[in-house]
């Protein structure tokens, strides 16, 4: 007993050194960092909790925070409801399913930014063609107003992940014990029924899983940020990532900077972990 | 118990390893310097060769800067010179700072003007006692130049302000160069503006509202650099910003608006200079010289003969003046060992004085010199005639955005005028939140 401990520790001890070096370390340096005046080459004063007293007074901080958040939510549910329609529809007896299966998957192997880029294109020009073309005014100017920056994000988001959370509910889709399906229909349950009575709850694993994958992924998303609008026009559609990159690499406020990371940090973490709870809880009951 | 235990002698080991790499960070941190000269005498002794790191953020030269960099190496066999190269504004910045903090320091590299100057201070050497350095032309070194001392070299010069197709104005009957009031800027736009389908233009103007640089950089420096007395340093030292020239400000912004592609909060650099001026789509564009390379690949007949530059109009002493400034710096690290020094001044010096570097800088990275004893005919574009023709006249605006509270004119200035632009703000509201910007960052 007491040999198997040492070498379960001895075991772990590379993994724990290489964790401590590039995760921990820095983690609880750049905390002490948020203290201070450090402007990314030295640190002169202790600031005690001025930096984070100044976050909650910076209204484009806070604008990022509801920009991000609106975003979150919107692109949830999109992405999550697309994924899930896809999966249903290329798991029917069709010829073509895995051409189809491909096809939604492929944009999520393309990187953020040429999709950002891509999209940038399709939104300034394509659009606007397409629009001047039929006459139709709601095509053209796109990513000149907050309101289209947006939408076009979200356009973008759901369009890259929609496929890989299809292959998400897919799987779980694929595990529904055939008889369940064939016991019903020889009850006479409808192909509504079918889908609402037993293969819903029954996929409802998957909801945790791609609830989760999709949240944080919307917190995070700074690449497609960058390369689609920039936060253009006037700063109105920067996302929490890009505000905090862009208060410690264009305005040098490093200290300032990390402490909005702390935040960020934490609240990305909370929405995870309350998230998962909740949702493992309802995975329980059903 | 043991297994407590355990945990215990595990959680402090973890302590330990982070005290440890603390402490050693500490260390380091003292002796770099030492570190660095060691390693550099060293192996100076086994190869006899002087490493000097070049850190520059130039990408559009990289490949004839390296060229420059290989034919200095074969003439003097006891240095080794090599060049990083990491693109444009930001990502250099950002990119220095972590090499500085890495302790992995580059004995040559760029600064763009006082701000940086300020916060890299502990690092620059004196250069001014290079030859390159007494031979700067007068201005150049406004902005490193400190009780005497100089501490950086300017690259070369760059001038922008609106440049136009040559081909449009003769069609409709108009001198570029007698617009240098407003009233004379508003009516040619508005003549170009009644024949433009007859001259296959789109609009008259390209205003990429969407690229903060072009508002708050350059068009807004126009108007501001009058107010400090055309001094960057008035500038760098200012408490406070009044706007003096505010209106005129606000009256260009709205000419390139109102004769603009729309929308123009959308419209980008790529499309103001490739889509639209390259291809004849619109008349007259705000940028500078460092265009010319784009147009003439989109276009070389056009870009030889059919453009010319004229400053954006001003009303007051300073008419008809084209803001040009030294765009980036090149200086050495104090922290460098005497032999990386002085081997990285030398070749400054070369690369700026001696025949050779100078046919590399006029022919080759088509600079306008900052410096004196240069054959100006040989200047290879017409852009950059125009802007030397203003530069050896004493006709030139200081570069002020090199100057203001980091990120003030994109992030805070620039992106009022989008604002502005898109209707949500006054233009004096959009003001007063730049004014405050300035103040509590000069406090």
């Amino acid at each position: 007993m007491k040999n198997k401990n040492i070498s379960f520790w001895l075991f772990i001890l590379p993994a724990l050194f290489a964790l401590t070096v590039v995760v921990f370390y820095p983690f609880f340096y750049g905390f002490y960092y948020t203290f201070t005046d450090w402007n990314g080459l030295t640190a002169t004063t202790f600031l005690g909790l001025e930096n984070y007293v100044n976050v909650f007074q910076d209204e484009r901080f806070l604008d990022s925070i509801e920009f991000t958040i609106k975003f979150a939510v919107v692109s949830i549910i999109l992405v999550n409801l697309l994924g899930l329609g896809l999966a249903v529809l290329v798991t029917q007896k069709m010829k073509i399913n895995n051409g189809l299966r491909t096809i939604f998957f492929m944009p999520n192997l393309i990187g953020g930014l040429i999709l950002g880029f891509i999209w940038q294109f399709i939104f300034k020009s394509g659009f606007d063609a397409v629009g001047q073309m039929f006459g139709i005014e709601f095509l053209q100017g796109w990513l000149a107003t907050s309101e289209t920056g947006f939408w076009g994000l979200v356009i973008l988001n759901v369009w890259q992940y929609a496929g890989y959370i299809m292959i998400i509910y897919i799987s779980y889709l694929q595990s529904v014990p055939q008889e369940l399906l064939e016991a019903a229909e020889i009850d006479g349950a409808s192909i509504f029924q079918r889908f609402w009575r037993i293969k819903f709850p029954l996929v409802a694993p998957a909801f945790t899983v791609s609830l989760f994958l999709t949240l944080s992924n919307a917190f995070k998303l700074y690449d497609q940020n960058l390369a689609l609008t920039n936060g253009g026009p006037y700063g109105s559609t920067e996302m929490l990532a890009m505000e905090i990159y862009k208060t410690a690499f264009s305005r040098y406020e490093m200290a300032y900077a990390q402490s909005k990371a702390v935040i960020f940090f934490i609240l990305v973490a909370a929405v995870a972990i309350s998230q998962v709870y909740v949702n493992k809880k309802r995975e329980v009951d059903m | 118990m043991k297994k407590k235990m355990m945990l215990w002698v595990v959680g402090m080991l973890t302590f330990l390893l982070v005290l440890a790499g603390c402490a050693s960070d500490a260390v380091n941190e003292g002796s770099s310097g030492n570190d660095t000269n060691d390693s550099g005498g060293s192996s100076e002794e086994d190869t006899a060769l002087t490493n000097v790191d070049i850190f520059q953020f130039k990408v559009e030269f990289k490949d004839q800067f390296e060229e420059l960099v290989q034919l200095y190496m074969e003439e003097n066999d006891d240095v080794n010179l090599s060049v990083q190269t990491v693109g444009g504004g930001n990502d250099y910045a950002a990119s220095l700072k972590a090499q500085m903090a890495s302790g992995n320091e580059p004995v040559i590299f760029n600064i763009g003007g006082p701000t940086e100057l300020e916060e890299y201070r502990d690092y620059l050497t004196d250069l001014s006692d290079t030859e390159a350095a007494s031979l700067a032309l007068d201005g150049t070194l406004n902005g490193v130049e400190e009780d005497g001392a100089v501490y950086g070299l300017p690259f070369a010069q760059e001038g922008y302000g609106l440049i136009y197709n040559k081909n449009i104005f003769d069609e409709v009957g108009i001198d570029p160069a007698t617009l240098t009031t407003f009233e004379a800027m508003e009516d040619a736009f508005k003549t170009i503006d009644e024949q433009k389908e007859a001259l296959g233009l789109e609009a008259v103007v390209a205003l990429p509202a969407s690229e903060l640089w072009v508002m708050g950089n350059h068009l807004a420096n126009n108007y501001i650099a009058p107010e400090f007395n055309n001094d960057i340093l008035t500038a760098y030292e200012a408490d406070s910003i009044s706007f003096e020239y505010g209106d005129q400000m606000k009256r260009m912004l709205d000419l390139q608006n109102d004769y603009s592609v729309q929308p123009v909060l959308s419209l980008d650099y790529s499309m103001q200079v490739e889509q639209l001026f390259s291809t004849g789509k619109v008349a007259v564009i705000q940028q500078g010289n460092w265009i010319y390379p784009t147009v003439e690949q989109m276009d070389s007949d056009f870009a030889t003969n059919g453009i010319g530059m004229m400053p954006m109009p001003f009303e007051g002493e300073y008419e008809d003046h084209l803001p040009v400034g030294v765009p980036q710096y090149w200086v050495v690290n104090q922290n460098a060992s005497e032999e990386e020094i002085q081997a990285a001044k030398d070749f400054l010096d070369w690369m700026y004085t001696s025949d050779q570097g100078k046919d590399f800088v006029l022919d080759e990275f088509k600079f306008i010199p900052a410096y004196d004893g240069y054959d100006a005919s040989r200047i290879s574009d017409p852009l950059s005639q125009d802007v030397y023709k203003y530069s050896v006249a004493g006709k030139t605006l200081g570069w002020t955005f090199m100057a203001t509270p980091v990120g003030w004119n994109e992030d805070i200035l620039a992106t009022e005028f989008q604002k502005y632009l898109a209707g949500d703000v006054t233009f004096e509201e959009a003001l007063d939140v730049a004014k405050q910007s300035w103040e509590s960052s000069r406090q």
